[in-house]
């Protein structure tokens, strides 16, 4: 079962303490929402669970692997997939290259053929699966989105973190995007959901993280979180109406 | 050299807690949650000149890097090299020769002035369109190229300032139009890489100019003539010349310092160049929008700013400034068409050192490249080896720049963006 | 017959072009024009390679002839100043090596022609006729040049690996330049300026089915620099359609993204410096041995900007018609050197052929940037996609269909 541990975990950039003592757990297939005020630290967060940051102090167990001295591409290998704010597909390669990468990057015992087939499944299930010799710079915004997850699928991570899936995407592939989170958290992988679309949290999650300035000032459903005084105070408050 | 034991000894020193301080230190500062963007450079530094007791003390105490805790190391390293160089070789020219030393640090300083001057124009191009200009020399080149033909071959009559204006012009036009030409695709995306294409497209502009002016002009060297000559001057007086001394193409001052008049009047000339350009960027509006863009484009964009046409101005202008460098030095050294390589990868090595995108930096590196070209050429006992090794100087500050302080010694932080270390 | 075979029906007949060429030209040029062909495959090697470097991997270094002469001055420097003897000089610096000595001349440099100062000549006066000195192995040096040229990439590759674009074509710029400084300073070791001679590939000639040929005869030396480039080539594509391929393009796309996705970018990234400089220096160290000479002068910027012209008019992200433009663009560039009057002109083309090289570049970039060759290759390989792309998703059910926004 997947097990991801992070425990008191700071970073520190210059003066600026932006993780502080952060801990948390999540077991199996959690659904799990990270949110919080712009510069609360979620993006250091998923940079330090990743490898590309490393911490100041704290260690972060994946599946009894201590992954917080790591680095990035070994990280993956263990098993936690992310993306990124910003899409980054492979612009100049095939959308079944953009596939490959992670596969071939795994070093499975797969043949090409198995993972052509693997690919191409990814493909069909996000409806890509025309586009599959298609460079990735011909497609849309929200193709490279999906593109981007599909190439996470390929991985075969316990533990992935979405950051911001849905910002500027059409409702049509916002459908293929849930169906994906679903898919995901049935094979029995957890996912971390970063999002400032709250509707989309609240329907999605079962539990929710929320950070303020480095701090994670709650940890729970999301009615409770709803309902934290710190919670209303450092965050939904703010911007409320945006978060009805 | 009479103890190059001691020589290379103390150097393979300098370097083996250099390369510790610098690896070590951010460690220790790491593991101390401090900031560790120049702990290589302090540590190198520090590591350089005081050996283990200065490394010691900096990760016992780990103090927070101030400016201060860069310059004096960097300061006392130089220091310690060039002591150790007078102990090891106490027959050197650079040790027992005051005056010699005196006349090299001037003329390093004034030849590091055009150096600087020519990287400014570098500079320029890259903060505001992100590319570093390959064809920088054959500006100065086909600067130095024109001025010759206006006042060498064709107007001598006209006197220099005409030659020079028209190098000025005619660089400015070629790179306004190239500009136009090839470089405006890098804006709209048509690109795919438009850092790896401006390389590519400066250093085929470049190619084509070094062939050009060849198959027209020819291979052999050129040399100008001399602007204008000092007049005869003698301070205090005649009898007494210790404060300044000056013949047509040459002056000297306290009877020691001697400095030729092409490198004098070029360097004056860049000086007052560089003035009227600061004046141009600080206090009209197109310098203004120039600097606006070079900050954020899109911003200036908003603002009202078209930033395409100040690509145009800044790549043109740059170009000119290279070109103006070219025809101030084209008196001064015989002119040929591979002339613009060396003063073009000095260029480069002063812009990085300065600080990609730096204007006072361009100046600050310009005259440090200048220094060490001059105790380069003037100190190395073997004057044909000293010669030759004249590129890789400049190439071993850049190497060091490049690996210890990235952004240069006044970049911005973060005005490499995707150019540089990310 | 499917036209995605065309490209390899053409490098078919291309290799049997080449492989038949020598046999079947008889013409009064012909070392002349197995001169330019050798050349050609030479430019072509450093092209091939510096187009996995720079069009797969994205690293723009400008440095690819400095280790074409790391490999070529290792094995002139092996072949000049160490010999293998059965006795010992008593002069020379020695060891013993089986039952012979492995002699080490002293670096006296261009003096060194002056015979009286070279131990090894003073030791054969002594021994006079009855004792053999032999000259290590060519083959021997240019596996070191090669060995040497893997090294420097590995330095440098580790050197580099934080800097990106414009940073990392200034330093790789740097490195040829402190090279090409040492070299032509150093004149005790290398002989400065004045180059440094090397013994032929086959210095007592060869025989070859039957026939022998003498060391200037061209027909030895063509054929090891085509299956040299033919190797290469081979190994590049081999490359390039593996695993590693794939990586050095996701790093060449988004270093992050790929470190993100599990690739180990520091390890391919000093990979590619590595093989890449290592194919540069073995084929430096051959040519060297062709031509017989290395000076300093091969390391100009003239000569890297061929390599960069090449490549990108043959077309910089394929390795195939990178090395076919390289031959090409060599060949005409020799046969551009007639210089011709028009009217009281006399236009020489030396100077001006590389004039419109370089317009050729700046033009190719500007409005083709996948080179000349390529399209012609894509038009081939990859000309159905848009059309399958367009018919498959006219299967799709439009409902669910992101690909409707837009495919350009």
């Amino acid at each position: 079962m997947t097990e991801l541990i992070v425990k008191k975990l700071n970073k520190r950039f210059g003066g600026l303490h932006v993780l502080k003592d952060v801990s948390f757990e999540i077991k199996g297939a959690e659904l799990v929402g990270l949110i919080g005020p712009n510069g609360a630290g979620k993006t250091t967060l998923t940079n330090v669970l990743d490898g590309a940051i490393q911490p100041n102090s704290g260690t972060v167990y994946l599946n009894h692997h201590r992954i917080d001295q790591m680095q990035p591409f070994e990280v993956a290998k263990v098993g936690l997939g992310r993306t990124f704010q910003v899409t980054r597909s492979f612009r100049r390669m095939t959308v079944l290259e953009n596939l490959y990468v992670p596969a071939q990057a795994l070093g499975t015992k797969l043949s090409k053929a198995e993972i052509h087939d693997k690919s191409m499944e990814v493909l069909e299930f996000l409806t890509m699966d025309h586009l599959r010799n298609e460079y990735a710079q011909a497609l849309s915004g929200g193709q490279q989105k999906l593109l981007e997850l599909g190439r996470l699928l390929m991985l075969n991570p316990e533990v992935i973190i979405l950051d911001e899936p849905f910002a500027g995407v059409h409702p049509k592939l916002m459908k293929i995007i849930y169906k994906y989170i679903e898919r995901v958290n049935q094979s029995g992988s957890a996912i971390i959901l970063i999002s400032h679309q709250m509707d989309s949290i609240f329907s999605l999650c079962n539990r929710l993280l929320v950070l303020n300035y480095g701090d994670l000032i709650a940890d729970g459903p999301p009615d409770d979180v709803k309902n934290d005084p710190h919670v209303i105070e450092a965050y939904l408050g703010i911007d409320e109406e945006e978060a009805e | 050299m009479e103890f190059s034991g001691i020589f290379w000894g103390v150097i393979g020193w300098m370097i083996f807690w250099g390369v510790t301080g610098s690896i070590v230190s951010r460690r220790v500062y790491l593991h101390k949650d401090l900031d560790t963007s120049n702990t290589g450079l302090v540590g190198s530094m520090l590591g350089a000149a005081t050996g283990p007791v200065g490394l010691a003390f900096l990760w016992m105490k780990t103090p927070e890097i101030t400016t201060r805790m860069m310059l004096f190391p960097s300061l006392a390293t130089v220091a310690v090299f060039m002591l150790t160089f007078s102990i090891s070789d106490p027959g050197n020219l650079c040790v027992t020769n005051g005056s010699f030393v005196a006349s090299q640090i001037s003329n390093g300083l004034i030849i590091g002035i055009i150096y600087g001057f020519m990287a400014l124009g570098l500079t320029l191009i890259f903060s505001i369109l992100g590319v570093v200009s390959f064809a920088h020399g054959e500006f100065y080149m086909i600067g130095g190229m024109i001025t010759y033909f206006f006042t060498t071959v064709w107007f001598p009559e006209l006197g220099p300032i005409v030659g020079i204006l028209a190098a000025c012009i005619s660089t400015f036009i070629l790179g306004a139009v190239f500009e136009r030409v090839f470089l405006t695709p890098m804006y709209t995306g048509k690109v795919d890489r438009p850092v790896e294409y401006g390389i590519l497209i400066t250093f085929g502009l470049a190619f084509t100019l070094q062939y050009f002016i060849q198959a027209t002009v020819g291979a052999n060297p050129v040399k100008a003539k001399r602007f204008f000559d000092f007049p005869k001057v003698r301070l205090p007086s005649a009898e007494d010349p210790w404060l300044i001394k000056t013949s047509r193409g040459n002056m000297e001052l306290f009877d020691t310092i001697s400095i030729s008049n092409p490198r004098f009047t070029a360097a004056v000339m860049c000086i007052l160049v560089f003035l009227a350009l600061m004046y141009f960027l600080r206090r009209t509006w197109t310098g203004k929008a120039l600097r606006a863009v070079s900050l954020d484009r899109d911003a200036a964009a908003i603002a009202g700013i078209n930033p395409n046409k100040m690509n145009m101005l800044a790549f043109a202008l740059g170009s000119m400034i290279a070109a103006l460098a070219g025809a101030m030095l084209v008196q001064a050294f015989s002119w040929l068409p591979q002339v613009g390589a060396i003063p073009a990868m000095r260029s480069f090595v002063i812009v990085v050192l300065g600080g990609l995108g730096s204007i006072p930096g361009a100046f600050l590196g310009g005259v440090i490249v200048g220094l060490v070209e001059a105790a380069g050429t003037g100190c190395i006992p073997n004057a044909q080896k000293a010669a030759s090794y004249i590129p890789a100087y400049g190439m071993i500050v850049l190497t060091l720049t490049l690996l210890l302080r990235p952004t240069g010694l006044l970049g911005r932080k973060y005005a490499s963006g995707t150019h540089g270390k990310v | 017959m499917n036209k995605t075979h065309a490209p390899n029906i053409a490098g078919v007949v291309l290799i049997a072009f080449f492989m038949a060429f020598p046999f079947v030209y008889t013409a009064d040029d012909y070392p002349y024009i197995m001169h330019i062909l050798i050349t050609g495959f030479f430019y072509a090697i450093l092209t091939a390679s510096w187009t996995m470097l720079a069009g797969y991997a994205g690293q723009f270094s400008f440095g690819h002839m400095g280790f074409m002469a790391v490999g070529a001055y290792t094995t002139a420097l092996f072949s000049h100043y160490i010999y293998l003897t059965p006795e010992p000089t008593n002069f020379c610096t020695e060891f013993a090596f089986g039952d012979g000595y492995l002699i080490v001349l002293d670096p006296i440099g261009v003096t060194s022609s002056t015979l009286k100062q070279d131990c090894l000549r003073q030791a054969m006066e002594v021994w006079g006729d009855g004792v053999a000195v032999t000259p290590m192995p060519v083959w021997l040096g240019i596996t070191l040049g090669t060995l040497m040229g893997g090294i420097f990439g590995f330095l440098i590759g580790t050197l580099v690996l934080p800097l990106r674009a414009a940073y990392l074509a200034l330093f790789t710029l740097g490195f040829s330049e402190i090279l090409r400084a040492a070299i032509s300073a150093e004149i005790a070791v290398t002989r400065g300026q004045a180059g440094i001679e090397l013994p032929a590939l086959f210095q007592d000639g060869v025989t070859l089915f039957g026939k022998h040929f003498d060391k200037t005869d061209k027909l030895p030396p063509y054929f090891i620099m085509f299956f040299l480039l033919l190797f290469c080539l081979g190994l590049l594509g081999l490359l390039a359609k593996s695993k590693f391929g794939l990586f050095v393009r996701a790093l060449r796309e988004d270093q992050d993204a790929a470190a993100a996705l599990g690739v180990n970018t520091t390890r391919y990234k000093v990979m590619v410096f590595v093989i890449t400089s290592m194919i540069a220096a073995g084929a430096g160290a051959t040519m060297a041995h062709y031509v017989g000479i290395i000076s300093p002068n091969n390391l100009v910027i003239l000569q890297m900007s061929l390599i960069v012209a090449m490549a990108v008019i043959g077309g910089v992200e394929n390795i195939v018609a990178a090395a076919v433009g390289a031959i090409l663009l060599e060949f005409l560039l020799e046969m551009l050197r007639n210089s011709f009057q028009i009217g009281p002109v006399e236009i020489d083309m030396t100077v001006w052929r590389l004039v419109f090289f370089g317009v050729l570049l700046m033009l190719t970039l500007r409005f083709s940037p996948k080179g000349l060759l390529v399209p012609t290759i894509d038009y081939f390989l990859r000309g159905h996609i848009g059309k399958e792309t367009v018919a498959k998703r006219g299967q799709n059910k439009p409902d669910d269909e992101p690909g409707s926004e837009a495919v350009n």
